[in-house]
């Protein structure tokens, strides 16, 4: 069995986003404009807007709003066995506000969408190897965000238009056969 | 096909059966599966539950249709790399969470193997770091193993003469390939006939096929004269006529997010592939929620006479008995039986005249890896490169005609590339907005990765032994560990990151990282060798047919009886052995000579 950095780092995005629960869920789909479980509401419209700078839409797909990145990421929180993360990401949140109000005098929402990107490129500027809180903020936010985004319809099947999980006959690829191994020197 | 989970004849411990098989996994399935399948009448004691796999595996649904993404409850806490590096076990003890379980539980889909994998707070154990990973319930890890079906060679059997440590193991590969051959067509194994002396062929269902990158590979590296195959998985890909409750395998995808196995059955697990059959011959009863606790022992002859075992569900105990004992309860769970189970016949614990029980644990390094990227993909069109049941397989090439000067033995890769359903590299992609997007969409089916297996040498020092302190949770006294990588690990650690970065090079894929950190002991979940088979009684705890030197009615059949380790998985072997001895005993049931 393997133990793959990918692997890792997918637990560590799935960690973060800790777990929605099965009640909780179905009462968020009947509801029209379901009120957040955890965020407030202006959270909820900055992880909304967040998430959408991390994953925008684009010409070839929907981004992380149209795949309610912000609603699952609050439903995780809500469910999270432990508290920390739930302190953490609004500690964190509080630090894009701060961050924007130290850059632009504004807080996040109020600034214009060129501001918004700026306050996000600036906590991203030390990704491989954050430092502020700011900063360590942004990598678990996009981690998250990445998880959340890459296993949601629009990314599985709009974004990176997998074909699998379907019945095949045969399988793709190439025949190892092409290339046949002749080992002149095989050992005894 | 049929449910799996179909209820046996009723438990009667009133009668003695022919057999009692402890263990439901690959071994004790194998077992299970030969003995009813010549008129034994078996009692087969599974200590976990028996699943309702039609509700626990779901192959086919999306990320998205699950409530947590595939996620474990709240409350539920896998082992990370680092918890088993900076703590000693037991390493669920003071645990904040109510469920605590090994890191497997940490990959993708975990909550589809929640019930199959043990709660750490139930089973704990102690000593040296060691990652142990556990499935109680029927079939075991079997359930969801990583499938990679591989034979030994002489180049393992008959390695002591080859370099002259350890110990040769009592039979050859001319002895246990007609076995190999059973195994083959019984639960059918795909892949590529190569004629490789020290990877011997299988007798091959339709084999996977190899990405774009992965024949690159295969190219270049055949240069070099090494081997890069497609997955031997045993997986049956052309079906099995013999077989009403497996399918053949349709290239789904599912097999990288492992979602708690195959809800077909493709995959061999024991459940389906062994015991629901022997189930249909009418001589097997199957008892789960069983914990075998003790080989109980005639006073008279010291043979073995049955097992004490404990139900799990209501604690109450009971003795089974029967004219052969069979273990097969895994490597280190099988050990810890014998090492329990002390009489006056057999005070060091039965079978352990030799005092070898729990020594010689042997298993494969891992850690150091590769990840590279083949440019000429970046961008191209989707693909579909998961629908098979796994990527490719580099062949050990060391130290068989050359002899490298600071190690012994070998190692292999095991590797992947190309597409799967979530991204990998959106989690290594730096940077955010629009170009991050399209950097993980056009580099997403352009990495190869791999990572090393590599034999650990038995070492007598090294091994587990019965910690009268701690207990389970059902008062069963627990394993504690005293087992280091050595030298010769170490060193062919080293070797494998430096020759994973060469072959990438050689083969003009750009090399993104190499890892060369060693993961925790255990981390390959192959086990082996604490009661290893050997013609000398003094040195080894079993004989060529895995019956014990000291008790001719008790077989251990699972992957303790391994005299070393080898480089290739252990799955395959320990069935083929299983079946050989098995045939045997069978033999000597008839002959009444046990």
């Amino acid at each position: 069995m393997e133990g793959t950095s990918r692997r890792d780092l997918l637990r560590i995005a799935a960690g973060v986003v800790a777990a929605v629960p099965a009640v909780a869920q179905q009462a968020a789909e009947t509801a029209t404009a379901p009120a957040p479980l955890f965020f407030t509401p202006v959270e909820f419209q900055m992880v909304d807007e967040l998430t959408e700078i991390i994953i925008p839409a684009d010409a070839h797909s929907p981004g992380a709003r149209a795949a309610k990145v912000a609603t699952y990421l609050d439903k995780s929180l809500a469910e999270a066995f432990e508290a920390e993360p739930r302190q953490k990401f609004r500690e964190g949140l509080k630090l894009v506000d701060k961050l924007s109000g130290e850059l632009h005098k504004k807080t996040f929402l109020d600034s214009t969408p060129k501001q918004r990107v700026a306050v996000v490129a600036q906590m991203a500027r030390n990704e491989k190897k954050p430092k502020k809180p700011e900063e360590q903020f942004f990598v678990q936010l996009k981690a998250s965000t990445a998880f959340a985004y890459y296993t949601s319809s629009i990314g599985i099947h709009q974004e990176m238009e997998y074909k699998g999980n379907t019945m095949q006959n045969e399988y793709a690829g190439f025949d190892a056969g092409l290339v046949p191994i002749q080992l002149p020197d095989s050992p005894k | 096909m049929q449910s799996p989970s179909a209820p046996g004849p009723q438990v009667d411990l009133k009668i003695v059966y022919d057999a009692i098989v402890v263990g439901s996994g690959a071994a004790g399935g194998m077992a299970a599966h030969v003995l009813t399948s010549q008129g034994m009448k078996v009692l087969l004691l599974e200590a976990g539950k028996q699943l309702d796999t039609t509700k626990e595996l779901k192959s086919m649904e999306w990320p998205y249709d699950h409530p947590r993404r595939g996620e474990m409850p709240p409350g539920y806490h896998p082992l990370g790399l680092n918890e088993y590096n900076i703590r000693n076990p037991p390493y669920a003890k003071d645990s904040k969470y109510p469920h605590v379980e090994s890191y497997v539980q940490g990959w993708n889909g975990p909550d589809y193997s929640k019930n199959i994998v043990v709660d750490e707070k139930d089973h704990p154990y102690t000593g040296t770091k060691y990652a142990w990973v556990r499935a109680r319930c029927v079939g075991g890890k079997t359930n969801i193993w990583g499938r990679l079906a591989l034979r030994l060679s002489d180049y393992d059997f008959k390695a002591k003469s080859r370099d002259g440590y350890g110990e040769d193991w009592p039979i050859s590969y001319a002895d246990i390939a007609p076995y190999y051959d059973k195994v083959d067509q019984y639960l059918g194994v795909s892949g590529h006939k190569e004629n490789l002396p020290y990877l011997p062929d299988s007798l091959f269902q339709r084999p996977n096929k190899l990405t774009a990158s992965e024949l690159k590979l295969r190219t270049e590296l055949a240069k070099m004269g090494r081997v890069v195959t497609p997955y031997r998985a045993g997986v049956t890909t052309d079906g099995l006529k013999h077989n009403k409750y497996r399918s053949k395998c349709f290239g789904r995808g599912a097999c990288d997010r492992r979602v708690g196995g195959c809800d077909i059955h493709a995959a061999f697990d024991s459940p389906t592939g062994l015991i629901r059959p022997a189930m249909d011959t009418g001589n097997l009863t199957l008892r789960p929620n069983s914990t075998v606790y003790e080989v109980t022992v005639d006073p008279n002859t010291g043979k073995a006479r049955g097992v004490n075992f404990i139900d799990t569900e209501s604690g109450k105990t009971y003795e089974a008995r029967a004219r052969v004992v069979i273990l097969g309860a895994s490597t280190l769970e099988s050990a810890r039986l014998m090492m329990l189970s002390k009489s006056s016949q057999h005070p060091n614990g039965i079978g352990n005249s030799s005092n070898h029980v729990g020594h010689n644990f042997c298993e494969h390094i891992m850690g150091p890896g590769i990840n590279g990227l083949v440019k000429d993909l970046v961008g191209k069109p989707r693909t579909l490169d998961d629908g098979r049941p796994g990527s490719f397989y580099l062949a050990r090439f060391r130290n068989l005609s050359d002899k490298q000067s600071n190690f012994i033995r070998g190692y292999g890769f095991e590797g992947s590339s190309g597409t799967t359903m979530i991204p990998g590299n959106a989690f290594e992609t730096l940077g955010f907005g629009s170009s991050y997007k399209k950097a993980v969409r056009d580099y997403a089916g352009a990495y190869i990765s791999m990572g090393a297996f590599g034999e650990v040498l038995p070492r007598y020092e090294n091994g587990v032994s019965i910690d009268g302190n701690v207990k389970d949770k059902w008062g069963v006294p627990v394993l504690k560990f005293n087992y280091t990588f050595g030298d010769n690990e170490k060193k062919m650690a080293a070797d494998m990151a430096v020759t994973a970065r060469e072959m990438f090079e050689a083969s003009g894929i750009e090399v993104v990282s190499v890892n060369r950190e060693i993961l925790t002991e255990g981390w390959s979940i192959h086990e082996l060798g604490t009661a290893r088979m050997g013609n000398d009684p003094k040195t080894s705890v079993l004989n060529q047919f895995q019956q014990s030197h000291d008790v001719p009615n008790l077989l251990v059949v699972d992957g303790s009886s391994h005299v070393n380790a080898s480089c290739q998985n252990p799955t395959w072997t320990i069935m083929a052995l299983c079946w050989r001895s098995s045939d045997h005993i069978a033999d000597e049931l008839r002959k009444g000579n046990v």
